[in-house]
């Protein structure tokens, strides 16, 4: 393959199905969230329509035409545009992941779409190739991840932080690169087996966001129904307006399980993680098939989440914060272990990521704390209810509320901790589902103490430290530490030796 | 216990400050403003108007002469063989702490306020962050953008 080539020509259609997918979201969106009103004229609209769906049609056939990619050693080129040129070269060292997906688009035409993600932010780090063979796909991944002379092994994935990181990790390359050549052969790999798939779909999380959305929908369903069906349904409503509410609730607590189980299953099922020699290798989805590919040495950050649901049972899902391969849906983390047994994950960690595999015993947060753990969701939550108890009937009933709260807050206090096991900083926190994270010292990017009015009262800091993840930064803190807490994490993190050394500004 | 920062920002840029608060007051006065407009269109009571201003006034008052004051009491920095170190805010006080070899650049950039009175803010980017140390005399933020640079290169990447 040594020549420019242009993607597949199904790229024209794909696009213009995109763009289309697009407009059709836009119009559902109006539809459902706009009241409907007669203001435009349809026939405006229509050819308004049409006249889109037209452009994005030609713009996707100059789109393809314009497009071409060249591999060579260790190199991507890439050339596109009509009126603005453009000429992107993607270096190998800088190939921070790549992802291979086949979305049901691309699978009506046997084909794979191409991610690069690149290191160095800027305005373009990720690169697609939406159209490609699965062959073709396959060569690039493979010139990008492997290259083809040894010799350029040794340079390691660099090209991230500073000068004295890529200094540091280059080091450690170099032995690992050594050993790598026999570590290719033994692979590690690990599967979500179908029993875990259905416990993951029937436990997820994403309850809350499907539900939101069902309530839009079906908020809109009696617009649809005949009027004689209203008027009944309305005497009804209006003699029992808490059964209807109940109603409500429950259709919408009901569908929205079915859709997240239905969605979970679509996007974790076939899940599975391979680890050959520094680079994880993982493949899922049944209807949109990804495929990703990290490397070991760019994982700035572990998290193993257990919701409400999974943790009575023991389990949990693991996710990486890592500078590359995250999604917008999992909050710019890229998902490990989307469902195993919480005592479990030390060993999966050791075959993956070995340098996260440790458990620690946290240490909990001074009793002056959980008064402010209580009070925060409590306060509120009692505000509220005592305006819904004076101005509805059954309104007393809200006062549940803040009971839960306050329980709430007390076992978000429980829950909280942190330690630092070697040079590693460990917090686990709990909004409703308890988060552990583990953060090495070099990757914390700056760490920042503060306080507000309220937590001076008793002495407490929020401790916050920031890592780099897909494209921008992430932020992680515990709220509530102690002062003696906050002194011993300080020193942790300071890079001083002591305080007695440090040199006056003037003498530098 | 950790020794608090002990560099002030340069005493202009209170004055800077203080000039951005007037300004930004002006539009906090636009409020009373548009109920006023409202008043000509529908009958509303006239005591509103003069609670709006008046809490206007006490905002823009507070803003410009207290409040300024203090953040720029504050507002302490020091550097470090091998991190920077930065203290902050009023109401919720913040201590950042920016190890030097997670620094990736320094920047010294001016507005045409602080351009006039001879001032510049120096903003430190990591990975991850941003943060700015605002109003320092110019040749001060010039020096320690310069020393923050080499100490960041000079930081040794296996400590």
């Amino acid at each position: 393959m040594n020549n420019w080539q242009r993607q597949h020509p199904a790229a024209i259609f794909i696009s213009f199905l995109n763009s289309l997918k697009q407009l059709i979201v836009t119009l559902v969106l109006v539809f459902i969230f706009g009241q409907t009103s007669q203001g435009m004229s349809s026939i405006f609209f229509i050819s308004f329509f049409l006249l889109i769906l037209f452009g994005s049609l030609i713009s996707g056939f100059i789109g393809w035409w314009k497009f071409q990619y060249y591999l060579k050693e260790d190199e991507l080129q890439v050339k596109q545009g009509l009126i603005f040129r453009k000429n992107r070269f993607i270096r190998r060292d800088r190939v921070q992941s790549i992802d291979i997906n086949a979305k049901v688009i691309q699978r009506i035409f046997g084909l794979v779409e191409l991610k690069i993600e690149t290191a160095g932010g800027g305005s373009e780090p990720e690169f697609r190739l939406i159209a490609l063979k699965r062959d073709d796909a396959e060569l690039i991944k493979k010139e990008l991840l492997e290259g083809k002379s040894a010799s350029q092994e040794k340079e390691g994935y660099l090209g991230e932080i500073s000068e004295g990181m890529a200094q540091s990790l280059s080091l450690s390359d170099y032995k690992e690169a050594e050993t790598k050549e026999q570590e290719s052969s033994k692979a590690f790999t690990w599967d979500l087996t179908p029993k875990r798939l259905i416990i993951a779909a029937i436990t997820s999380s994403g309850v809350g966001i499907a539900a939101t959305f069902m309530a839009a929908v079906i908020s809109q369903v009696p617009q649809f129904l005949p009027d004689w069906l209203i008027n009944i349904a309305i005497g009804w409503i209006v003699q029992s307006s808490i059964v209807y509410v109940g109603m409500f609730l429950v259709t919408v607590l009901i569908s929205a399980w079915i859709f997240t189980i239905i969605s979970t299953v679509l996007k974790y099922g076939m899940f599975s993680v391979t680890k050959r020699g520094k680079d994880i290798h993982i493949s899922r989805g049944v209807l949109e098939q990804r495929q990703l590919t990290l490397y070991e040495n760019r994982i700035n950050a572990v998290r193993i989440v257990q919701n409400v649901l999974r943790q009575p049972f023991g389990y949990c899902a693991v996710y990486v914060e890592s500078a590359g391969g995250g999604t917008k849906e999992e909050d710019l983390s890229t998902i490990l272990l989307p469902l195993c047994k919480r005592n479990e994950v030390m060993n999966l960690l050791e075959e993956l990521v070995p340098e996260y595999a440790f458990e620690v015993s946290y240490e909990s947060l001074p009793k002056e704390s959980m008064r402010r753990y209580m009070i925060k969701l409590f306060v509120p939550l009692f505000i509220a209810a005592g305006i819904i108890t004076y101005f509805f009937s059954y309104g007393w009933l809200a006062f549940i509320f803040p009971i839960a709260g306050g329980t709430l807050g007390y076992i978000q206090y429980k829950t909280a901790g942190i330690e630092s096991f070697k040079e590693y900083l460990c917090i686990r926190s709990r909004q409703l589902s308890k988060t552990e994270v583990f953060l090495p010292k070099r990757r914390i990017q700056d760490m920042v103490h503060s306080q507000n009015p309220l937590q001076r009262l008793d002495q407490l800091f929020t401790i916050e430290v920031s890592v780099l993840t897909t494209v921008v930064g992430k932020v992680f803190s515990l709220k509530h530490i102690s002062s003696q807490q906050k002194e011993n994490y300080m020193e942790w993190y300071s890079y001083e030796e002591s305080t007695e050394t440090l040199l006056p500004e003037e003498n530098i | 216990m950790r020794s608090l920062p002990d560099k002030s920002l340069a005493p202009k840029a209170l004055s800077v400050w203080k000039i951005s608060a007037v300004i930004e007051s002006v539009f906090l006065f636009l409020i009373p403003l548009a109920y006023w407009g409202t008043m000509q269109i529908w009958e509303l009571p006239l005591w509103i108007l003069y609670a709006l201003i008046a809490f206007a006034a006490v905002i823009a008052v507070l803003d410009i002469f207290i409040i300024q004051t203090l953040k720029w009491n504050r507002w302490k920095y020091k550097v470090y063989e091998n991190e920077v170190e930065l203290m902050r805010g009023v109401f919720i006080v913040e201590r950042v702490i920016i190890p030097m070899i997670r620094v990736q650049h320094v920047d010294t950039r001016q507005g045409p306020i602080l351009r006039h009175y001879k001032l510049a803010s120096v903003t430190i980017s990591t990975a991850a962050t941003v943060h700015e140390i605002p109003g320092l005399q110019m040749e001060v933020a010039d020096e320690l953008r310069d020393q923050i640079a080499q100490l960041a290169r000079e930081a040794d990447p296996d400590e």
